[in-house]
């Protein structure tokens, strides 16, 4: 009987967690995200070209251009990882080109450039299918890039990345306009 | 006191009963088979549907767009109407003038662009039962004192469409309204950051509408102006309304060939106007130094190129004229 009494004031203090205090809980942990309303921009100029320039890099990575990868990074560039060491360019250069890595797609969307002169924070939501010594190393990736001016050519000073989701739903066929690619 | 478990039991299997049948609720059957040949689109939920395939001898498909079996707008002319919102008389930029919106007006009339050889660019869209038109006409216009405050969201759009059609404008769904702000209104989506303008649609007084927003972009010259004196700039440094009347084009090229975001686009999800967006082509220079690329209404303007769905596609100045990359 007070086994039983025991295990029943358990699930109670289960269900009482479940209803209120996990939705509590979860909603203390974010903003309120404003909704994506569909619609199709004029995008500006700067997220016209660093949107070219965020997707020529990708490319690079794709086809493993080194060379076209190195022109974009400067020399003391850095990329910041959650709960890593910073990592230098050249290493990450290593690991893109290294055979284990395959970038097989990628999409970019929701780019934003605030355009500080000679430098530019471009924050962007990357998806891509992708693979690790033939692992699934693929997701949705939070990006914030600084670029730096030299002299015409934009460079990646830094590079913040964090791991949105490991399943992201990577669209097969034509992507429908959300206005925010 | 003793303690009451057969009622707590039969708590307990209520609140099973109710969390099984949320969770059955819940869930949705995602329908992602596509037949052979077939392409997937998202239904922006996580799920997809087939994307339907052109059956009409008016769709023409393989220029680096495709068709995804919506509407266009096929009127001849597709009427547009603005809403000048905000201070158009004597606002904080000297292009929040009536000399804005007298000009705006102006390369909207059917003998401007309306009437012109680059609107008729989108005579290469259709859908299946027929083509555009490649004719646009102003066909009213309204002021509106600010209904929304100085800052808003795209949530206050459809409310300032709808106080538009209160205030004279006809209920059209086959028209586009353009909602214009001055410059000090900030529609806090991201205009200027972003983007110079968009476009979209949605029920507004029982109907399907079709409208855009774009702001007056001397607000913010460095993203969405391509010169800070146009060749109808009133004074040097005064582009507002040239660089409005480019981002106007975009905009309602767009509406009139995605009117619903269902019919063209490429496999990036990019438009006709967004494949040429800041590309010009071959330019000359007005008396007051500005560059322009188009000549129609008796005024010059720089707008920017049209992507043609034929010939393979491009970007051109007028149907049938040559493509340029930039």
């Amino acid at each position: 009987m007070m086994k039983e009494r025991a295990s029943l004031t358990l699930l109670l203090a289960f269900y009482c967690f479940a209803f209120i205090g996990m939705p509590i809980f979860s909603a203390a942990q974010e903003p309120e995200k404003p909704a994506l309303t569909p619609r199709i921009i004029t995008a500006t100029k700067q997220v016209t070209m660093f949107s070219g320039i965020e997707k020529q890099m990708l490319q690079a990575v794709e086809k493993k251009d080194k060379a076209a990868l190195e022109a974009m990074l400067t020399e003391d560039c850095n990329l910041h990882l959650p709960d890593a060491d910073l990592l230098a360019g050249e290493d990450w250069l290593a690991s893109v080109m290294s055979k284990d890595f395959v970038l097989k797609s990628f999409m970019i969307r929701q780019l934003d450039v605030a355009d500080l002169g000679n430098a530019a924070v471009v924050s962007y939501d990357r998806v891509q299918e992708s693979t690790h010594k033939g692992q699934n190393d693929g997701g949705e990736f939070y990006v914030v890039d600084l670029w730096k001016k030299d002299r015409d050519n934009w460079k990646l000073s830094d590079r913040y990345v964090s791991k949105v989701s490991s399943t992201p739903y990577m669209p097969k066929g034509p992507i429908k306009p959300t206005g925010k690619q | 006191m003793r303690f009451p478990l057969g009622k707590i039991r039969y708590f307990l299997v209520f609140l099973f009963v109710i969390l099984a049948a949320n969770f059955l609720v819940a869930q949705k059957i995602r329908d992602n088979n596509a037949g052979p040949g077939e392409q997937m689109v998202p239904n922006g939920d996580g799920s997809a549907h087939a994307a339907a395939r052109p059956t009409g001898q008016t769709v023409v498909q393989g220029n680096g767009i495709n068709y995804h079996n919506g509407p266009v707008l096929k009127g001849n002319p597709v009427p547009i109407y603005i809403i000048w919102y905000g201070n158009w008389t004597n606002g904080p930029k000297p292009s929040d003038s009536a000399a804005t919106v007298s000009l705006i007006e102006t390369f909207l009339a059917s003998n401007a662009l309306g009437g012109s050889s680059y609107e008729a660019i989108n005579t290469t869209y259709g859908d299946t039962t027929g083509n555009v038109s490649g004719h646009l006409n102003f066909s009213g216009a309204v002021f509106d004192n600010y209904s929304a405050g100085t800052k808003f969201g795209d949530r206050s759009l459809p409310g300032i469409v709808s106080r538009g059609i209160s205030a004279g404008l006809p209920n059209d769904p086959n028209g586009v309204y353009l909602v214009l702000t001055s410059s000090d209104v900030s529609e806090t989506s991201g205009f200027c950051r972003t983007y110079c303008g968009f476009h979209t649609h949605n029920t507004i007084n029982g109907n399907d509408l079709k409208y855009a927003y774009i702001g007056n972009v001397d607000k913010c010259p460095s993203g969405c102006e391509i010169q800070s004196t146009g060749p109808n700039s009133p004074a040097t440094g005064v582009g507002g309304a040239d660089g409005m009347s480019n981002v106007i084009t975009h905009e309602t090229e767009e509406a009139i060939t995605d009117p619903d975001l269902n019919a063209w686009f490429d496999s990036s999800g990019n438009e006709d106007a967004d494949k040429c967006n800041f590309k010009f082509g071959p330019t000359k220079t007005a008396a007051n130094g500005a560059k322009f690329n188009q000549t129609f209404g008796g005024l010059n303007w720089m707008i920017q190129m049209e992507w043609e769905n034929s010939r393979g596609g491009g970007c051109d100045q007028t149907l049938g004229g040559a493509f340029f990359t930039n």
